[in-house]
């Protein structure tokens, strides 16, 4: 198979096959991105074409690619520090004419898991691990009906972790950073365990916290994600700067959504605000049939255990309480 | 030997892609390898897809950097002498 055989196909995961590092790519090309996730659309559309093979190229395919691909550069990015709605965020993204979402794409987290275990002193790996990064984001940008004019990354939260070598590979991409109270944050964590909690490979975990992958087995799940939230306020309240916007979920409103859309350097119409604002009040994280948001940050101050008040105490009070005052311009 | 920038041809199996203001990756297809270029490796680099020749190359770097002519001629023959090692080049 030539190389070229892959355009207008779509990178949906990172894999290993045969021992041989490379990407799963499926084709794909046209299908809108409308369910909350990048796996849900892509799951949707194996079941509805299950006769479509996928291929597998190994990563130096994906360099040659990139030089092919007619693609969107991204317009924004969206970081988190995990059910704290970014997801809502995500989805009023879509409403804006042309705009292509892609929300957590495996390919993309699980390269830059890879900065976070597989890079050497000399940074040669970081580099190559970077430009597939690029690379992999330029093929889900592909242009397919030719309308597509945004582009929004969202990420997932571990990749908070490495904001500073995202951000080298696109230095003037403006990107906000959602968070939310940590011990509404933890309760939602705790009461349903995200993925990336069990990660099976500790190594990133083990990162985050700034501990090893012996001591983040001795720790709970409250001790394990308060660090891990505590970090991701800390590297957000670092590396902000004026291609950044920090948005606690307490401010998430249309009017705030459409304040995150003119800082990405768009104007919402407002038959798009109309969607945002419609949009908005729906459980963000169901495809479909979703039932009505309802504001929960009380329910969850009193249904957090005493361990989660500790660890949060402990671990991820100070750095949000920082992170606030940032925001917040208190010095 | 001398070699002339004049008769070296990028191979047809590398793959070159910029990165971080400057600096590259080379993919060689043939053996799957990559190579981490610098900025002055990338000169050379884009100098030889160019055509350039090996006093033109040595012209870009001494117009980028603060280095005397015979210091620059070196340090492009050294970076020649490498590619054709790695076999990222070939005689034309």
């Amino acid at each position: 198979m030539v190389f070229t055989d892959l355009k207008g196909w779509m990178p949906v995961d990172a894999v290993v096959v045969d021992g041989r590092p490379g990407l799963a790519w499926l084709e794909i090309d046209g299908v809108d991105f409308v369910e909350p996730f990048f796996q849900q659309t892509v799951d949707r559309f194996r079941a509805n074409h299950p006769e479509l093979e996928e291929r597998f190229t190994e990563f130096h395919t994906l360099v040659q690619l990139e030089k092919t691909f007619d693609s969107v550069a991204p317009t924004g990015f969206i970081f988190h520090s995990s059910r704290c709605g970014s997801t809502m965020l995500a989805n009023a993204c879509r409403a804006i004419t042309g705009a292509v979402v892609v929300s957590e794409p495996p390919a993309v987290d699980k390269l830059i898991a890879r900065l976070i275990t597989d890079v050497d002193d000399h940074g040669t790996k970081e580099k190559l691990y970077s430009v597939f990064v690029r690379a992999v984001v330029k093929a889900l940008g592909q242009r397919g009906s030719g309308n597509e004019r945004h582009l929004f990354i969202k990420f997932a939260c571990c990749s908070m972790s490495q904001l500073e070598r995202i951000q080298r590979i696109w230095p003037n991409v403006p990107w906000v950073f959602l968070y939310r109270d940590p011990v509404e944050t933890m309760v939602s964590n705790v009461e349903n365990l995200p993925a990336w909690l069990l990660d099976e490979d500790r190594r990133v975990l083990a990162s985050i916290t700034d501990t090893s992958i012996d001591a983040i087995a001795e720790m709970t799940v409250a001790e394990l994600c308060a660090r891990a939230i505590g970090s991701f306020y800390a590297t957000a309240n670092r590396v902000a700067n004026d291609r950044s916007l920090l948005l606690n979920y307490n401010q998430l409103s249309a009017a705030e959504i459409s304040n995150v859309m003119q800082f990405f350097g768009v104007t919402p119409a407002a038959s798009e605000m109309e969607t945002i604002a419609r949009e908005s009040q729906k459980y963000s994280k169901s495809p479909s049939d979703a039932p009505t948001f309802v504001a929960d940050a009380d329910r969850k101050q009193q249904a957090a255990s005493e361990l989660v008040r500790e660890m949060a105490a402990r671990w991820a009070n100070e750095p949000y309480q920082l992170l606030e005052k940032k925001r917040l311009g208190i010095q | 030997m001398i070699m002339t920038a004049s008769n070296l041809t990028t191979g047809a199996h590398v793959v070159v892609t910029d990165f971080d203001g400057g600096e590259g990756i080379l993919v060689d297809l043939n053996t799957k390898r990559y190579y981490q270029l610098n900025e002055t490796a990338m000169i050379v680099w884009k100098g030889l897809e160019q055509g350039k020749s090996i006093s033109e190359i040595v012209a870009d770097f001494t117009s980028s950097y603060e280095v005397e002519p015979d210091r620059a001629t070196l340090s492009v023959q050294r970076l020649l002498d490498s590619f054709q090692t790695y076999k990222l080049v070939s005689a034309g």
